[in-house]
Formats: structure tokens, C-alpha cells, sequence
């Protein structure tokens, strides 16, 4: 046996592909590598050419109504949303701006892409832009401007990548500057083309305000500190939509002898709050549960003395700042925060039931909301609610106590099994039926809380799911460490499974805002039901139907694709969702 | 003709192979004649496992050539599939059929690609079970078995194709301490039965005993081959030594 | 250890910090604040109710209603029970196409999307991202606007591309269509029996074959033994008319039987079903070493079931309805089959209707001797079933992807062709994989049926809303709702839950 001993260790050679491949070549591998492929591939470009001359000839024949969707922008954005006022959605759409800017500075995505990516995107943008010139009707009259648009912008990609070279593959640019050029580009293209200055300069200012608030939000995140902005921040979105409905989008007349009258109510509630807090956080687990079931009599009986309204809402509260102070508010950190925190939790109740008893000063027929603005609204709202009832349901489903298990399995598996729209229906036709009268809810926020329960309960099986997926040994080292269930669940496994199930929360929000389409039926004037039904039945616009809906779906198409590109990117980020 | 006279069954030249830009193999050359027992160790990440994947191309190489008996590894789909037939191979992950019974596992490929009736299936599969000692686990599902018993079916599988050659990719590196004996009395007593077998493993003792050629393989290269008798008493080059004293 | 720490250890803890008491005293009071507060609202209701002049009853079910549908076996339904009945076969028509329909495409499309071809992968993700990400109720209206506006109007003498044969038009389209005539139960009574012979048939020949290993077609004696005993059917079935006695006799007995009888014996079941719960719960928990320490969580099962038993037990003797309503339906149901069967009764099984144009009033519509499928109809079923063929398509794909590239590979190993790997290792573990999310389409697809309310087609939803909006009745007709998709989502998820046990892969 001969034993063979290598000289010395060969170097890497770089691999026989650094030769660029031909197009041709390309062509045969993916294209044309068996017979049956190739035919495939004839059969289908002709099938695809010939289905897109027909769509686009359908598309773009000179009977369709294309010029009724320019003039009602405004309609389909807001609806019959007084027209003076339109200020009040400006500066709502500020604050979100504000709080994104906030956000991106705060939490800093951390995104990179290169240039050869963005110049293939640019090139893949061409190459389509060509390919759609050729099969529209040559009677169209954007058909050069797309060819020639098209080339350039194919050549401009092909020239950019040769020029780059190798380094036009590093990863270097941030994903937020990039996003920011894109902004910048499509200000400059509405400043260029024949826009209302109406449109174009509230919306020049809008994302001055975006970016002003990410400039200000980086030296914010270094005075403050990254966590507690992170915290504060949280607070803000949650707080965003009741302050966006009840002082933004509507122009509240607010009572001010009926806030008065509360005051001798909410006063001591206050002082006794304060007092129960501290006795709760400082006795004993027996006593404070003795506390504890006093309030909670306390509680329930207010609603059957006359009192306001607020001070039964926060007697509620109160019940839960007591019930969590023995666990979270022992120490003395967590005790002034529980202070800080009832103090606060006071003072927005009572702002907030000041304005929902408040009238609206609109002038306008009918509801006010309306069109993509209630569509985002809907949105925002229904996840917002959709949290609380999912994790409350999902922690029930998997606790310990069966009557709370088979009360929860319940509530999932029931609105599970019926359609949204009956839920809708539910929220709209049968809750007025079992509500005293004269109490009667506003449609949207009727409509709001009926998507919340509706989500809440396919969420509560996402974060089922997620409590599911955590190993045993979380809970046992957590009770190893003698936390409480409570503190087990809040501290260590509540937030693992939300971190294990975010792919699936994101899914569920996109589903979620498609779903606010199907207010329509109920008779809300969302953005669905302007392109549907409003617009195609003004004088002006009549049987427009077929081009509303086609608009309506890019609309809706544009947002919901742009999110499960999102999600995509933070599920490969947080390397979760492979389960 | 390798030096004793037997035939050469794998021919390797210069076989070089790259994931992107990152080379798994810098040329490769080696003969196995038949019959031989081959053992191949090396730190993990020198490319032992692409390689063996490459005789019966799972990984396809893209430059040197592969002949295995006589077939030269091409795209040509007639000599992949002949050469498959032939090479039996073992995998770390036993990669049983989850949703067949033993049995069907061992006959599935045997009526497919063999075109052996039920009951010759059957028949051989029973006597391999019988040779790897697990007779009475047949119409067991894969889940029911342990990471032992699971190994020796996947052996009796490729032995059910009356392979020339079988390739262990780490047979061993999935078990528990006490499963592994279990494969290795099947694999030696394969060895002792002249089959040749081309085996990636970090059982020293197995390599010992029943190797006829150690190869040691670092950097996508091999580094030093020879009789176990050399490398375990012997070995010259530096990194061989460094690799030995650190897993002896 | 001393004596005193013992004792300590063994003093009961007071009732305040029994942790036991504690979780139950929490659950019930929890419960009895909802029950309080149900209570509240029920009484609500009824003062409500009766406030506006309405009430809780089921009248409108049994009332003449004057509603008009759009499609279905009663147009003009006499009560409310037949315009449910109408709806429900409407959804289920709806939702049975659209299944067998969404599941075809998607498999297709799942499959295409990891096909080595770049056009057909690229496309097959076209057609995903653009269906998933669209509002299915902007698409349902899309598609219905589609044939309401832009296909050719309806003309008397509507020549089109088969005329007599095909009507294509904005009132629908119409095809020929085999429609079933009186004796066509006698004849499915052979075309089931051939269908569960020619299924022995092919098991047996696969045995053979198997066996042997020489070539024995399966599939083409299969076919044959089917086509056999259709055909002979198609002649013979007179001969199963005989089955109508038999119908005749059930139904009788059913009608002889007192109703006390009935509500007795379901009373007894649901006692029995009750017991047998907690048998079974109580012979799992039974290790060799005799019966498990049951914590109070296992009492409260047991209890509850006992419970619900017992409740099931009192509300079949108290309410007599009940037990009529079931009776009353499995009556009809076999005095229904018994005219179906008349011994010796002749004429063709399957009757031809071409579709033809009348004119009943001054514009022309399609008559109903074709097989008609309305604008309502296609823009809900071309709707519901591309939104979940995209959905299916990308189960299908995450399922073939799922199954671990080892599988694949040993596959190969062993010799076996690309097209062999793929249908005998790849597939079938992972349509495991894929039956349940799949399950959980078809769920939604039912559900989403409810959506033909926006082009008034006439399914539960909408016929409800037209009912209620007549009637006032909305708790009730939430009720039906409830129950209805209820019992579907049940039925569908213990199908699949059926099917997934029965073939999920066994492990230790």
C-alpha cells in the first residue's frame, strides 16, 4: 500500500460561473431544458401575450371611463368628509407621520441593500414597462412614452450594473435611506406633473414632518434613552387612535358643566385609588386579597347606584391596577410606576369619555367618515382592540382553570366557525337589541369593535400557537425561580410566543384590513363602498363601475402587497416563522 | 489495475466543485479498487461528505472526471440512473420513508427500479432484515424504531438493490453511544463480506479495524492517505498529526 | 427530620390560601358575573322587544313571506322555512363547485410555482400575488359587473357560436345539461353499487399484481366493472324500485311509533353518550398501577359531562318540539325516498335539456331547459374560487418544501426517477402536511360564500337580511345564521380531522 502525503495545501480557486452567463444560455436552462419545457414555454407566452392584449385592449379602449377617477380623489380618500375642515385630516395624517418618524429613529431598521439590486429593480421596471408598450392597442396614447420610457430605464439599469461592476453587489445602502430617495423622487414627480396645489402641498409638508420627526427622534433616543422611548412610543400608538377619532376627525363641542359635574365623583376615586395602590403593593398576599375582593364588590356595585359613567369605567380600572399591584408593584420602582400609571390611566378616561360624550360640530349629512381614511381607521382599530381580546382568549385557552378554558375555546372556535359579515350584521343589527334605549353606539366604532372580536379570536390562535412552541423548560426554570403564574406569563413566556408568532400576526393584520371592505354591506361609506357605489352613481360618473373597482383593487393591492413584503424582510430578520 | 491486482471501481480525477464562490473540493484524485474499504476523516468543513455525494451525484462536481465501474458521471440521465442503481448509500439522517412501513421501504425501489415481483421483494428484504438483525420490526412504521434499528434498515434498503459499492456518509453521528456498536457490527461484517464501501466517519476504531485505506481530508483536498497502521502510528503530514492528536 | 416539621407540613392551609379554592372561587365568580350580566341584557331585549311590538317566537318561519329569490328551488318561497331551504342549497352549491373547482386550480398552480420552467413558476406567482392580495369582495363584484356588463346582450334568436347548444349572454350562461328524471334514484342505487364494486375490483388486481408482478390494469377493469353495472342499470333499474317498500315500511314504523317513545329514547342516549364520556376518560387515566390521582381539573370533565348529559336528557323530555322536529324530518326523508322507488316503474334514468331563450314578458330571458349558471352565481363562484386556489397553491407549495431534501435524496439514491421520487415519496408525505391547513381553506371558502350578500345572490346571509328586514327578526335570524355555519365548520373539520387521523404517519 502506497501512502500518499500531499505536499502542500492547494489555494481556493475562484469558480468556473465568475464567466458571465449568456443570455442564451440562460434561456436554454430555465426555458427550453427538456422538450416538453419548451413547449410549455410556447403554449404559455402565447397564451399570456394573447390574455394581455385582450386585458389591456379591454383596459384601455377608448369607452372606458378613466377621466371620473382624477376629480374625485378627495371622495375616495375621505368621502363626504366636510370639505373646510379637511385641515383636521391633514394634521391627523401629522400626528402618524410624527410617530413613524419617531418610530424609524427609535427602532432603526437596520435593512441594507445594494446597487445592483436597485438598478435591477429599475432595469425589471423597464424591461415591463417595454413589454406593456408592445401589447397595448397602438391607438393608446401613453404606447411611445412607455417604449421609449422603457428602454431608457433598461439601458439605464443594464449601463449602471456593467459600470458598478463587482461592488455593485455589496450590501451598504440602508434600506431607510433608500426609502427616503423614493420619497424624495415621487415629491419631486408630483411638483412636475399637473397636480392641485391642493394635493401637492400638504403633502410636501406631510413628509417634512416625517422627516423632521425621524432628525429629531435620533438625538431624542440619546437624551432619553432607547428603551424608555421604546415604551413611551408604544404608549403613543395605542393612545393614536382614540385621540385621532375623537379629537382629530370629528370637531367635539365638549360639555364642559357636564366634565364639572364629575368632579366631585372622580376626585376620590382618585385619592382612594392612590391609597389602594399602596396598601395593596405593601400588605400582605392575604390582605391585599381581601383588598382586593372589596374593590371588585366595589366595582360591580357602582353600576347598579346612579353614578356617571366615568367613574364606573375607572372603578374598573382600579380593580386592575390592585389586582396586579402585589406582583408588579412590590418593589419601590415598580410602585411609583403603578402611581404614574393610575394618575395617567385617570386622566385619559376621564379626556376620553369627555369627548365621546361630546357632539360633533361637523356640519354634514350622515356619517363624516368615510373612504380610505375610514378604511385606515377601521384598520388601525380593529388590531389595536384585536390585541388585547387575542392574548386575553389564547392565555384562557391554555390556562389551567377549565371554566376560563371552556369559556375561551368557546368564544374562538364559535366566531371562528361564522363569517365576518355575520358578525358585522351581529355588532350592527342584534347588540342595539340587548343595549338599553337610547344607547346606541356610533356604526364605526360598532364596526371597529365587531372586526376586533372577529380577529381577536383567529389571533388568540396564533398566540396559541406561540405559547404552544415554547419548550417546557421555560416554564419550569421560571417556576424554578419561585415567579408567580402571573409573572411567569407577563415576564418570560407571553413575550417569547409573540416574539415566536409575529409572521403570523402580520398575515393575520393584512387579512384583517382587507376584511374592513366588507363594512360596505353594512352600510359604512369605506373606500371599498366609494369606489363601488358613490362615485358610479354620481351624474357625471355613471357606469364607471368596472374602472372604480379595477382602481380600488391596485389600491388595495399596492398596501396589502407592500405589507407581506414587509413581513417578509422582518420574518427573515428575525430568522422566525420557520416552525 | 490498482497494485494487488483488483480492478479499479472509482476512478477520481481533479474532481473540483464550488457552493457560489466558496470551493467545497480543490481537485480531487484518488483510485478505489474492489473490495476495498475506504475511510475517510477530516475535520468538519473539508468537504469529506461532498465528495461522496458526488460519486453517485447528489452534488454534481464541475470540473475532473468520476468513473464508477466504468461509467463516466455526465449529464447523461441513462449513466446517472444505472450508476445510482449500483451505489448503495447510507445517510447520517437515515432518511427513512416516514410514511412506509420497513417493508415497503426495503421493496419500494426493489419492484420500481430492480422490477422484482412482491414476493422477491419481500423475500430479500426479509433476509436483510434477518442480516442486520431486526427481523421482527418489519411492519413497523420508521417512527416506532430507534436511531439504531432505523440505521440498519437504511442499510438493508441500499443492500436490497444488490449494490457494487456503498457509501456511509457519517452513519454513526445521529446515534446515541449505545446504538452505535449496533451499526457498526452491521458494517463490519459488510466490510468482511467484500463489498467495497467508501465510509465518512470519525470512528477511529472502526478505521482501525476494518479499513484497508485511511484518507485524511482537509480544505477540500486530500492531505494524506494511506494503512491505518500508518496513520495511527506514523502520520506525516502536519496537519494530519494535529487532527489525530486532537480527536485520539 | 423532626416530628414538628412533619405536622407543619401536614396542617391544612386555611381556606384563604388553598390554592385550589382560590382558582375555583375566581371561576366562579367570573361565571356568575356573565351570567349576571346575560341575564341584564336578555331582559333588555325583551323589554326592547316588546316595546317595538315584536318577540322571541319562530313564527316567520312558518308565516307567508313575500320575498322573491333570485335562483333556486323555490323563487317564491310560500314561508320562511323554504326561503332558508333555498338559500341553504344555493351556499352549498356554491360552496361544494367552488371546492372541487379551487382545489383542481391550486394544486395546479402550487405545483407550477416550483416547476423549473421560468416562465410557468413566474407566472403561477403572478397570478398568487395578485389574487391574495386583492379584497375577495372587490373581486366577486368584479367578476359579476364583468358578465353583467360586457358580455353580448341576450337576443331571442341568439345564434353565438353553437346556437341551440351554448347561450353566452348578460343574463347568464346556459349549456346543455343531463337532468335527472323520476327514475333516476332507482338507477344511482346501481351506479353506487358499481362504483363500490369496481373499487373491490381494482384492490383485488392490485393484490394480482402485486402477487404475480405481471401487468393486470387495474384501473381499466375498474372502469370496466363500473361501466358494466352502470349500464346494466340503465336497464335493469325497475328491478330497485322494489327498495321503495322498504323506504315505505321505515316510514311507517317512524309514524306508528308514539312521540314519548322517541323523546325517551333520545333522553336515554344522551345520558348514555354522557356516560360513556366519562368511562372512557376515566380508562385513560388508568395506568397498570391502578387509577390515576384525578386532579379538580379532571372532576370538572367528568362533572360537565355528566352534567351536559343529564341537561341533554331534561331538554329532550321537557320540550317535546324537539323530538317531533326530528322525527317530522326522518319521516319525510324516507316518505320522500318511497315515492323516489316504485317497483317496475320504466323510462330513462337521464333526460337531456338543451338551453333555449323565451319570452315570457317584453325582454327575452333564458328558459330553465338548460343547465343556466347566473351573473350572481359566476361572479360569487369564479370569485370565492380563485381566491382560494391561490391560497391552496401556496399550501401546496410549503408542503412539497416541507418534506426534508434527505427524502429527495435517498430516493435518488436508490435509483429511483425524478418523476417516482416525487409521486410515491414526496407527495404523499406532503399532502400529510397539507390536509389540514387545506381543511382550513375549504372552511373559509364556505364562510366566504357569505359574501354573495354584495351581488345578491340568494345565499343564507342574504335571504336572512331580506327576512329580517321584513320581519324585524334579527336575533332569531343571527341564530340560524350561527347554527347554520356552525354545523358546517363541524362537519367539514371532523372530516378532515377523520381523514388526518387515519393517515398521519406513525411515530413512537
Amino acid at each position: 500500500m502506497t501512502v500518499y502525503v500531499a505536499p502542500e495545501l492547494k489555494p481556493p480557486e475562484p469558480p468556473p460561473e465568475a464567466r458571465q452567463l449568456g443570455a442564451w444560455v440562460w434561456l436554454r436552462k430555465n426555458l427550453f431544458n427538456t422538450w416538453y419545457n419548451g413547449v410549455l414555454t410556447v403554449v404559455l407566452a402565447v397564451g399570456i401575450v394573447w390574455g394581455a392584449r385582450g386585458a389591456f385592449a379591454f383596459l384601455l379602449s377608448p369607452d372606458r371611463l378613466w377621466g371620473v377617477i382624477p376629480p374625485n380623489a378627495t371622495n375616495y380618500a375621505v368621502d363626504v368628509y366636510p370639505r373646510p375642515e379637511l385641515t383636521r385630516i391633514w394634521v391627523t395624517l401629522a400626528v402618524v407621520m410624527v410617530l413613524v418618524g419617531l418610530s424609524s429613529a427609535t427602532w432603526r431598521p437596520t435593512g441594507k441593500t445594494s446597487w445592483g439590486t436597485i438598478l435591477a429593480v429599475v432595469r425589471a421596471t423597464g424591461v415591463a414597462a417595454f413589454a406593456v408598450g408592445l401589447l397595448v392597442p397602438p391607438t393608446f396614447v401613453g404606447r411611445n412614452p412607455l417604449l421609449v420610457g422603457g428602454a431608457v430605464l433598461v439601458l439605464l439599469g443594464a449601463v449602471g450594473i456593467r459600470a458598478a461592476g463587482p461592488a455593485a453587489r455589496e450590501e451598504r445602502l440602508p434600506m431607510l435611506g433608500v426609502l427616503a430617495g423614493v420619497l424624495v423622487l415621487a415629491l419631486v414627480v408630483i411638483w412636475l406633473l399637473p397636480v392641485a396645489k391642493t394635493t401637492k402641498v400638504p403633502w410636501t409638508i406631510e413628509v417634512l414632518v416625517l422627516a423632521a420627526a425621524h432628525l429629531v427622534g435620533r438625538p431624542l433616543v440619546r437624551a432619553v434613552g432607547e428603551k424608555t422611548l421604546k415604551v413611551v412610543l408604544s404608549f403613543l400608538w395605542v393612545l393614536s387612535l382614540p385621540v385621532i377619532y375623537l379629537h382629530l376627525e370629528r370637531k367635539p363641542v365638549i360639555p364642559w358643566e357636564v366634565v364639572v359635574s364629575w368632579l366631585p365623583w372622580v376626585l376620590p376615586v382618585l385619592v382612594v385609588g392612590y391609597l389602594a395602590i399602596l396598601y395593596a403593593s405593601r400588605a400582605g398576599r392575604e390582605r391585599a386579597a381581601a383588598l382586593n375582593a372589596l374593590l371588585v364588590v366595589a366595582a360591580l356595585a357602582v353600576w347598579f347606584v346612579p353614578s356617571p359613567m366615568v367613574v364606573r369605567l375607572l372603578m374598573l380600572v382600579l380593580v386592575g391596577f390592585t389586582l396586579a399591584a402585589p406582583t408588579f408593584a412590590s418593589s419601590g420602582n415598580g410602585r411609583r410606576n403603578f402611581m404614574v400609571g393610575w394618575s395617567g390611566a385617570t386622566f385619559f378616561l376621564v379626556y376620553f369619555v369627555t369627548l365621546a360624550v361630546a357632539e360633533t360640530g361637523l356640519e354634514t349629512q350622515g356619517d363624516f367618515l368615510g373612504g380610505l381614511n375610514l378604511t385606515f381607521l377601521l384598520a388601525l382599530g380593529g388590531m389595536l382592540l384585536s390585541f388585547p381580546i387575542g392574548i386575553m382568549m389564547a392565555l384562557g385557552r391554555t390556562s389551567t382553570m377549565p371554566i376560563f378554558r371552556l369559556l375561551s375555546t368557546g368564544y374562538i372556535e364559535i366566531v371562528r366557525g361564522v363569517p365576518l359579515i355575520t358578525v358585522l350584521f351581529f355588532a350592527d343589527k342584534v347588540v342595539p337589541r340587548f343595549l338599553p334605549p337610547g344607547l346606541d353606539f356610533d356604526g364605526v366604532v360598532k364596526a371597529i369593535i365587531a372586526i376586533a372580536l372577529f380577529s381577536g379570536a383567529y389571533l388568540a390562535e396564533n398566540v396559541r400557537g406561540g405559547l404552544q412552541s415554547i419548550p417546557k423548560g421555560q416554564y419550569e426554570a421560571a417556576r424554578a425561580l419561585g415567579m408567580t403564574t402571573a409573572q411567569m406569563t407577563m415576564l418570560i413566556t407571553l413575550p417569547q410566543a409573540l416574539r415566536a408568532v409575529i409572521p403570523a400576526i402580520v398575515g393575520q393584520v393584512i387579512s384583517l384590513f382587507k376584511d374592513t371592505s366588507l363594512v360596505a354591506i353594512i352600510g359604512l361609506a369605506d373606500f371599498f363602498r366609494v369606489a363601488r357605489d358613490i362615485v358610479p352613481n354620481q351624474p357625471a360618473s355613471l357606469g364607471s363601475q368596472i374602472e372604480n373597482l379595477v382602481m380600488a383593487a391596485v389600491v388595495y393591492w399596492i398596501f396589502t402587497f407592500s405589507f407581506s413584503r414587509a413581513s417578509l424582510r422582518l420574518e427573515r430578520k428575525l430568522g422566525v416563522g420557520t416552525r | 489495475m490498482a497494485d494487488n491486482g483488483k480492478r479499479d471501481i472509482i476512478i477520481c480525477e481533479d474532481v473540483k466543485k464550488w457552493f457560489g464562490d466558496f470551493q467545497a473540493l480543490r481537485g480531487i484524485s484518488t483510485r478505489v479498487y474492489e473490495q476495498e474499504v475506504v475511510v475517510i476523516i477530516g475535520p468538519s468543513g473539508s468537504g469529506k461528505s461532498t465528495w461522496i455525494r458526488c460519486i453517485n451525484r447528489l452534488e454534481v462536481h464541475q470540473e475532473g472526471r468520476i468513473i464508477v465501474d466504468g461509467i463516466e458521471l455526465t449529464s447523461d440521465v441513462r449513466n446517472i440512473e444505472q450508476i445510482r442503481s449500483e451505489v448503495g448509500m447510507v445517510f447520517q439522517q437515515f432518511n427513512l420513508f416516514p410514511h412506509l412501513t420497513v417493508m415497503q421501504n426495503i421493496t419500494l425501489a426493489q419492484t420500481w427500479v430492480r422490477k422484482r415481483t412482491k414476493a422477491e421483494a419481500e423475500e430479500k428484504a426479509m433476509a436483510l432484515l434477518e442480516r442486520v438483525g431486526i427481523p421482527e420490526q418489519a411492519h413497523k412504521f420508521p417512527g416506532q424504531l430507534s436511531g439504531g434499528q432505523q440505521q440498519r434498515v437504511a442499510i438493508a434498503r441500499s443492500l436490497a438493490m444488490d449494490p457494487k459499492i456503498m457509501l456511509f456518509d457519517e452513519p454513526t453521528s445521529a446515534l446515541d453511544p449505545e446504538m452505535i456498536k449496533e451499526v457498526l457490527d452491521v458494517m463490519k461484517e459488510l466490510a468482511q463480506s467484500g463489498m467495497t464501501m467508501l465510509v465518512v466517519t470519525h470512528e477511529m476504531g472502526f478505521a482501525r479495524e476494518v479499513a484497508d485505506r485511511v484518507i485524511f481530508m482537509d480544505q477540500g483536498q486530500i492531505v494524506e492517505e494511506g494503512t491505518p497502521e500508518h496513520f495511527f502510528t506514523n502520520p506525516q503530514h502536519d496537519r494530519t498529526k494535529l487532527f489525530l492528536s486532537q480527536i485520539l | 427530620m423532626t416530628q414538628s416539621r412533619i405536622d407543619a407540613t401536614q396542617t391544612r392551609p386555611p381556606l384563604w390560601r388553598n390554592v385550589t379554592f382560590l382558582k375555583w372561587a375566581t371561576q366562579i365568580g367570573v361565571l356568575v358575573g356573565l351570567v349576571v350580566l346575560a341575564w341584564i341584557l336578555i331582559s333588555t331585549a325583551l323589554r326592547n322587544l316588546e316595546a317595538q311590538g315584536l318577540s322571541l317566537d319562530w313564527d316567520f318561519l312558518t308565516d307567508p313571506v313575500g320575498i322573491r329569490l333570485g335562483e333556486g328551488i323555490f323563487t317564491q318561497p310560500a314561508s320562511g322555512l323554504e326561503a332558508f331551504a333555498t338559500a341553504i342549497v344555493n351556499m352549498l352549491r356554491v360552496t361544494a363547485s367552488g371546492i372541487i373547482a379551487a382545489t383542481i386550480l391550486g394544486v395546479l398552480v402550487g405545483i407550477s410555482r416550483l416547476s423549473s420552467n421560468w416562465l410557468l413558476s413566474r407566472s403561477a406567482t403572478a397570478f398568487v400575488e395578485t389574487i391574495r392580495n386583492i379584497p375577495l369582495l372587490i373581486q366577486i363584484v368584479f367578476w359579476f359587473f364583468l358578465m353583467t356588463l360586457f358580455f353580448p346582450t341576450l337576443e331571442v334568436d341568439a345564434s353565438g357560436p353553437a346556437p341551440g347548444w351554448l347561450i353566452v349572454s348578460r343574463k347568464g350562461v346556459s349549456i346543455p345539461w343531463l337532468f335527472p328524471t323520476e327514475v333516476f334514484w332507482q338507477w344511482f342505487v346501481f351506479v353506487a353499487g358499481g362504483a363500490w364494486a369496481a373499487r373491490r375490483v381494482y384492490r383485488r388486481r392490485i393484490e394480482l399484481l402485486e402477487e404475480t408482478g405481471r401487468e393486470t390494469h387495474p384501473g381499466r377493469w375498474a372502469l370496466g366493472t363500473f361501466v358494466l353495472i352502470a349500464g346494466l342499470g340503465w336497464f335493469a333499474h325497475p328491478i330497485a324500485g322494489a327498495l321503495g317498500w322498504l323506504f315505505a315500511l321505515v316510514a311507517a314504523v317512524i309514524a306508528a311509533i308514539p312521540d314519548f317513545a322517541f323523546q325517551l329514547l333520545f333522553a336515554a342516549v344522551s345520558i348514555w353518550l354522557g356516560a360513556r364520556w366519562i368511562r372512557r376518560f376515566l380508562d385513560s387515566r388508568r395506568t397498570p398501577a391502578g387509577l390515576a390521582r384525578l386532579t379538580d381539573d379532571d372532576y370538572f370533565r367528568m362533572g360537565l359531562a355528566g352534567v351536559l348529559g343529564l341537561a341533554g336528557a331534561a331538554v329532550f323530555v321537557a320540550i317535546p318540539q324537539i323530538t317531533s322536529l326530528i322525527t317530522d324530518v326522518a319521516h319525510f326523508v324516507f316518505a320522500f325516498l318511497d315515492q323516489k322507488f316504485d317497483f317496475l316503474r320504466t323510462g330513462v334514468p337521464l333526460r337531456l335539456g338543451r338551453p333555449e331563450v323565451v319570452v315570457p314578458g317584453r325582454f327575452p330571458q333564458i328558459g330553465d331547459t338548460g343547465m343556466t349558471m347566473t351573473p350572481n352565481f359566476f361572479g360569487l363562484w369564479v370569485g370565492v374560487t380563485l381566491y382560494t386556489a391561490a391560497f391552496i397553491a401556496e399550501i401546496v407549495r410549503g408542503g412539497i418544501l416541507a418534506v426534508p431534501k434527505g427524502q429527495t435524496e435517498a430516493g435518488m439514491a436508490l435509483g429511483l426517477k425524478r418523476s417516482q421520487v416525487l409521486r410515491m415519496i414526496i407527495l404523499p408525505q406532503a399532502f400529510r402536511i397539507i390536509l389540514p391547513p387545506m381543511g382550513n381553506q375549504y372552511l373559509n371558502l364556505a364562510k366566504n360564500t357569505s359574501l354573495g350578500i354584495a351581488i345578491a345572490y340568494a345565499e343564507l346571509v342574504q335571504v336572512g337580511q331580506t327576512l329580517f328586514n321584513q320581519t324585524g327578526d334579527t336575533i332569531q335570524v343571527f341564530l340560524i345564521w350561527m347554527a347554520f355555519y356552525l354545523t358546517v365548520s363541524l362537519v367539514l373539520s371532523s372530516i378532515v380531522n377523520w381523514y388526518n387521523r387515519r393517515v398521519k404517519l406513525v411515530e413512537r
